[in-house]
């Protein structure tokens, strides 16, 4: 339209869209449908976790710390728990991290359920949407008789877990196990034969497994592309020492073999279900841990229905910890979005954003960025508000 | 059913005006409740359309910046006025139409489009970015869904041998239900139908999860709600129309009930069962099957008439 300089089109996506129901702000440079830039700006809700971690001792940092998401609170106990432990020397009980992975395979199927929903949404196919998210509430129904809540669990302890399951939560797990295999079944073939579905899908955002390697993708979003990456197999920790997972692969790379990687998990999540209630050993759930912790620095990795979610923790033989350093795995996948989006229709871009699964909050992380020309700015509380002010007059 | 009133109730209150506006809510309604069944949710209650354009309609309007304003509030009225007019062509509930003469299919089929035409121009009136992708998405798919649609109703048009919607009417009551005999022009017809009201998965113009609501982002209060209601009448007129057209005709009110609630059926069942289709899948799916099949259908009952001739 204009003439001479080219005005460069762009849309918006975010932080407020119906399309996200977290704030993140992306903007679309578009030629007509077709997209030719696209940005990425993070950092709407960050909310300081990791700082006050420092200011509180281990056992309220757990607390603290399964808040940092509300779909995944379990694994990012298991990490903190796990790395605490080692920091100690502490062993939990065998029946203990049986029920930490039964719990961590409960919570995968919640949220990739939730996440066939949220993606089957971004692609107008509603009737998906309220279907799957019926069939998760029998998951969170679970999860609810095992501890109390629906979505932060606090199964874990340092040192063990404060759940037990007996035979009669074990006969309604199993027997929920099946119905939910079934339904998966059946979505299965919906994903994979649906005409106007795949036409939303396949061919869509394909990573190539070198793009995969060199970005660093993680989870689903990688074992899609054929990258083996997966810490429950490639370093096993907890109970999948005793109960080992297959590791479930897809060489496309496109946005249908994500559908069909999370999918395939989901069977192996509930037949590592059924295999732990049959071979779970009675015994201890806890065993005593110091409320000190002997100095050191560990790493803590765990694989989150995400991708690889990463903990650094440092002791300085206190109650509380010096320093605790999470990485989540949303973060990590970011960059294939930017990357494979560029030539796409602007009608994809929802379906993108949805197939890395992203789950904001947990992924904001303040940078600091040194440069010398310009000095970094300390400033007190009063100062800070009086910026404050006069920034948003 | 032949009854005679008075020319300014036929405009005002049976069957133009409120009657339709009301009918159309509760079209709206049933629509809402069989998609949410589908769908295995609950859904509104029979009032929530009417509650729903009752506050929008007290709401304030707000007028942003850098619209042409007299435009922005006249093209709601003009929507709604061209879906009002369209429905006195068209012999609703089993009354003969307010109005008819020789050819007023095409009349109504042209006020039927005014609805989409004052979307594509509301939405390019407006700054915002979302409205803008919203109106090209709405104007492609009108040229994309319009030919294929014509043609659909061309067909029966053809076979009774008149232009007029309430001879043709006729024509369908007396002889076999034509959805047997043009069962292809059926299908483009309903098809052609979601495509014209923008229900899904034909609803990329206003993709929510995409460009937020379209065209219409910007309006707020009585403006969106003239739209809504627009639509709703929209809705009744084109389920007519093609219950006229393809289910045997209509010569009394339960008749027209029944066969409608049998049509919505199928329309709110198409609706629940697919993902939403591209802007460029749609056009695809009109131009490279929907029209060609259209053309032959309509070869065909040419050519069947010309062999009809030549054999008495």
């Amino acid at each position: 339209m204009t003439e001479g300089k080219k005005e460069k089109f762009i849309v918006p996506i975010g932080p407020q869209h119906p399309a996200l129901k977290e704030p993140g702000n992306f903007e679309f440079t578009v030629d007509g449908e077709i997209v030719t830039d696209a940005a990425v700006r993070l950092g709407f809700v960050h909310r300081g976790i990791e700082k006050a971690c420092e200011t509180r001792n281990y056992t309220q940092d757990l607390y603290l710390l399964e808040r940092v998401c509300g779909i995944c609170s379990h694994v990012h106990a298991t990490a903190f728990v796990l790395g605490v432990e080692k920091l100690a020397g502490v062993q939990a009980p065998p029946r203990a991290e049986a029920i930490r992975v039964l719990a961590a395979e409960l919570e995968r199927i919640h949220s990739h359920l939730l996440w066939f929903g949220v993606a089957a949404h971004e692609a107008g196919f509603d009737t998906l949407f309220m279907y799957t998210w019926r069939d998760r509430e029998v998951v969170m129904d679970i999860l609810e008789t095992l501890s109390g809540s629906r979505v932060h669990y606090s199964v874990n302890v340092l040192g063990g877990v404060k759940i037990d399951i007996d035979q009669k939560l074990s006969d309604l797990i199993k027997k929920d196990m099946d119905f939910l295999e079934e339904r998966t079944e059946h979505y299965m073939k919906v994903v994979t034969t649906d005409e106007t579905f795949l036409g939303r899908t396949r061919g869509i955002g394909t990573l190539s497994r070198d793009r995969a390697k060199l970005l660093g993708a993680v989870g689903p979003t990688a074992r899609a592309s054929g990258v083996k990456r997966d810490i429950r197999v490639n370093a096993p920790y907890s109970g999948y020492k005793e109960f080992p997972v297959k590791m479930v692969i897809d060489q496309t790379g496109d946005l249908e073999a994500r559908f069909v990687v999370r999918l395939k998990e989901l069977y192996e999540s509930y037949r590592l279900i059924k295999v732990i209630l049959e071979k779970i050993q009675p015994g201890d759930i806890v065993t005593r841990i110091k409320r000190k912790i002997p100095e050191g620095e560990v790493i803590s990795r765990v694989e989150a229905p995400r991708g690889e979610l990463f903990y650094y923790i440092k002791s300085n033989g206190t109650e509380m910890p010096d320093r605790v350093k999470v990485r989540t795995p949303s973060l990590c996948n970011w960059g294939t979005i930017t990357d494979v989006a560029v030539g796409h229709k602007l009608a994809d871009m929802p379906m993108l954003l949805a197939g890395i699964d992203p789950c904001f909050s947990c992924n904001d992380r303040m940078v600091e960025i040194r440069s010398d020309s310009q000095p970094s700015q300390i400033m007190d509380w009063d100062g800070l508000r009086k910026y404050g002010i006069e920034y948003y007059k | 059913m032949n009854l005679s009133l008075h020319p300014l109730i036929l405009l005002l209150v049976f069957p133009g005006g409120l009657f339709l506006m009301n009918i159309g809510l509760m079209y709206e309604w049933a629509d809402r409740k069989l998609v949410a069944r589908f769908q295995s949710r609950v859904g509104p209650r029979w009032f929530q359309p009417f509650a729903d354009t009752v506050k929008l309609l007290a709401k304030e309007e707000i007028i942003p910046n850098g619209v042409h304003k007299i435009m922005f509030q006249a093209l709601p009225i003009i929507a709604l006025t061209g879906a009002l007019t369209a429905a006195l062509y068209i012999p609703m509930f089993g009354f003969e139409a307010a109005f008819s003469f020789e050819g007023d299919l095409i009349v109504s089929l042209y006020m039927l489009s005014m609805m989409t035409l004052s979307i594509g121009m509301a939405g390019a009136n407006t700054l915002s970015r979302f409205t803008i992708i919203g109106a090209t998405r709405a104007l492609t798919q009108m040229f994309s869904y319009e030919a294929p649609f014509l043609l659909a109703l061309l067909g029966p048009a053809i076979a009774a041998g008149t232009w007029n919607i309430g001879k043709i009417n006729t024509f369908a009551g007396e002889n076999i239900w034509l959805i047997l005999a043009q069962p292809i022009g059926f299908i483009i017809a309903v098809v052609g139908l979601m495509g014209k009201l923008e229900l899904p998965p034909f609803d990329s113009p206003e993709a929510e999860t995409e460009i937020v609501a379209g065209a219409l982002t910007e309006y707020s209060g009585r403006g969106l709600a003239l739209f809504h209601i627009g639509k709703n009448v929209e809705l009744v007129i084109g389920l007519t129309l093609v219950v006229i057209f393809y289910l045997g005709g209509i010569a009394n009110p339960i008749e027209f009930i029944l066969k409608s609630a049998g049509l919505f059926l199928v329309v709110s069942a198409l609706q629940s069962m697919f993902a939403r289709l591209r802007i460029d899948q749609t056009v695809g799916l009109w131009w490279r099957l929907g029209a060609l099949m259209g053309l032959l259908q309509l070869l065909a009952i040419i050519f069947g008439r010309y062999l009809g001739e030549i054999l008495r």
